[in-house]
């Protein structure tokens, strides 16, 4: 394909991508009653109304609460799992590897679905945010496993050993040698499974326990019955949280790769 | 300093015997090279005295205290990889300090350490720099400095110089050779290289399919090997047939060859019938044709500079591989004559 015919491709894809996007954003700042595009006439109305809304206010906390935990567990657990995955797992790589991603594809309706009936089985249930969560965990942990398997298998045992040599057990090993260098695997698999554990629906929806909700489920809620620009507010403030969780975690802890 | 003394060593993958029981005494300060093509079992014995495979059976001794089960973080000793494994996310002073710092040295005597070992690989100016700004050669000595600066029990090298061009590796058999010297430290050397063996260790271990096939100082085993492998392996060399005729002076016997007869040493007196002879090829002197001697017709002719390398045809058509300073030149074709002292054959035993 010709330079400026794949550059004009390209630009097409993401407008696709894209302009929803910008509707979105443009709506929320519309100074009407109802959620139209384009707006009628600037006002920031909306933003005030929902940020005065505590049911919204408390769907955020919640989501970012269930998102914070949820990335913690997947990203011990998944990264323990990928060390094994490359260092131990021998002739079963390909099973574990499976395994590793099946909550990828399966449909996420019927994993929700016999989580539920797993939880009331072992006696969790739903009356704690604990159902939620081991949802939440087991949705990310395959982005976690992913990343950091991707970061692992440029990362030479012999570094391990000449450490090993050199005096340092094996919690010096991963904290020294290890984790620096596996590190932007691992922060890539943590976002991943943040905004991902932010944005789950289905598992939520049916996970969740009466009167907690997370934003998804709350603005599905609201969107049955009420028609706003308060939507598009609620949709817009979430965009910048993402973003901003994406470029705090870039500039603070470091996405680069290490170039060897 | 460190004796260490191996009894018995095996390694079972259960499918396979990497290490069939091999024992060898290292003296304290004694460089030793572990000599072998690859499979031999070499480097699984190295792992096993750095504590990285755990053996199946047998015994490994530092200053007669057995460290088998003593992991090895624990054991204190200097180890040299292949690829150098420098810690690509620390810079060089980083990396040397990282044994110190897991030794609990104090901040100060860290750098004066440090600064110590990179003068003595010649890197002073480079301690800021990381690995990946180094030339191979440079993180060579910065994978040295820092197994040395530790100052270990015994130093451990893995085919440290397989990934550097031929010029540099034999700057740095020089190098690390001097270097073991002056620091006094047990050595263990693993290579297949056999001019690496020989040039650097007081000592080299030939080993075969797991098993030890002859120890001994390098000219032993150049001059003296009790195998055809060990002969083949330690450098070129012509296997000839011989037929004992009788016994003949100073513990010599005389074996007829299709060179001649010669009066050889290090034959049992006992033996009769044939024997296998090595003959090496710069143990053959060449002359003008029609002297005395074996005649044989030049088929090529090998020049690399300092030596010469013919392969010549015997008239029962047999070959025979010769090496001489380039005084002299035959080319393909030419008749010469084949002179040989009698004290250049060895005889070898049946291959293990």
């Amino acid at each position: 394909m010709s330079k400026p015919l794949l550059t004009g491709y390209c630009l097409i894809i993401y407008a696709f991508l894209l302009l929803p996007i910008l509707v979105v954003v443009g709506a929320s700042f519309n100074a009407g009653a109802f959620l139209t595009f384009p707006p009628q006439g600037l006002s920031f109305r909306w933003y005030v109304v929902f940020f005065n809304n505590d049911v919204f206010m408390r769907a955020i906390r919640t989501s970012l609460w269930v998102a914070a935990v949820s990335t913690i567990i997947s990203g011990v657990i998944g990264t323990m799992a990928a060390m094994f995955y490359i260092q131990h797992s021998g002739r079963w790589k390909e099973s574990v590897r499976l395994a590793m991603l099946l909550p990828l594809l399966l449909p996420e309706v019927l994993t929700a679905i016999s989580l539920l009936f797993f939880v009331y089985s072992i006696g969790i249930g739903t009356k704690t945010i604990a159902a939620m969560i081991i949802g939440h965990v087991l949705i990310t942990l395959p982005f976690v496993f992913i990343n950091v398997s991707a970061a692992m298998e440029s990362y030479d045992p012999s570094w391990s050993l000449a450490a090993r040599s050199l005096g340092a057990g094996p919690f010096t090993r991963f904290r020294r040698i290890m984790l620096p260098l596996i590190k932007p695997g691992v922060i890539g698999g943590c976002l991943f499974a943040f905004i991902i554990s932010f944005d789950i629906f289905t598992i939520s929806f049916m996970l969740k326990n009466i009167g907690t909700a997370t934003l998804p489920i709350q603005l599905y809620d609201y969107l049955r019955t009420n028609f706003t620009p308060e939507a598009a507010a609620v949709s817009t403030v979430s965009i910048v949280l993402t973003l901003a969780v994406v470029i705090i975690s870039e500039k603070v802890l470091g996405l680069r790769i290490h170039r060897f | 300093m460190t004796e260490v003394s191996i009894e018995g060593l095996t390694k079972d993958y259960g499918s396979s015997l990497a290490v069939n029981g091999i024992s060898v005494k290292i003296a304290d300060g004694e460089f030793i090279s572990l000599l072998g093509p690859s499979g031999c079992g070499k480097t699984t014995t190295l792992k096993m005295i750095a504590g990285f495979e755990e053996a199946t059976a047998g015994a490994i001794r530092f200053d007669g205290q057995d460290v088998v089960n003593v992991p090895a973080e624990k054991r204190d000793i200097g180890m040299v990889f292949q690829n150098y494994a420098l810690f690509p996310h620390m810079t060089v002073a980083q990396n040397l300090a990282f044994g110190l710092e897991m030794r609990r040295v104090s901040r100060s005597d860290i750098a004066t350490r440090t600064a110590r070992v990179l003068e003595m690989v010649q890197l002073s100016g480079y301690a800021d720099r990381y690995p990946r700004q180094l030339s191979g050669g440079q993180q060579q000595r910065v994978a040295l400095a820092r197994a040395l600066v530790i100052e270990p029990r015994i130093l451990l090298l893995d085919e440290p110089l397989a990934n550097l061009d031929a010029k540099l590796r034999e700057e740095m058999r020089v190098f690390i050779r001097d270097l073991q010297k002056r620091v006094g430290i047990t050595t263990v050397y693993v290579t297949h290289d056999q001019a690496e063996a020989m040039t650097m260790s007081d000592r080299v271990v030939v080993m075969f399919g797991g098993r030890i096939a002859q120890h001994g100082a390098p000219a032993d085993i150049y001059e003296r090997p009790v195998t055809r492998e060990v002969a083949q392996f330690v450098g070129q060399v012509n296997i000839l047939e011989g037929r004992v005729v009788s016994a003949a002076a100073d513990d010599r016997m005389a074996v007829e060859t299709v060179l001649g007869q010669f009066a050889v040493r290090g034959i049992p007196a006992a033996a009769s019938g044939t024997v296998t002879l090595a003959l090496r090829p710069e143990a053959v002197e060449l002359a003008g044709p029609g002297t005395d001697g074996t005649q044989a017709t030049v088929s090529a002719s090998y020049y690399s500079g300092s030596l010469v390398d013919y392969r010549l045809t015997l008239d029962n058509g047999q070959t025979i591989n010769v090496q001489t300073f380039p005084r002299n030149r035959w080319s393909a074709g030419d008749r010469v004559t084949i002179k040989v002292d009698g004290d250049r054959f060895w005889p070898l035993g049946a291959s293990a």
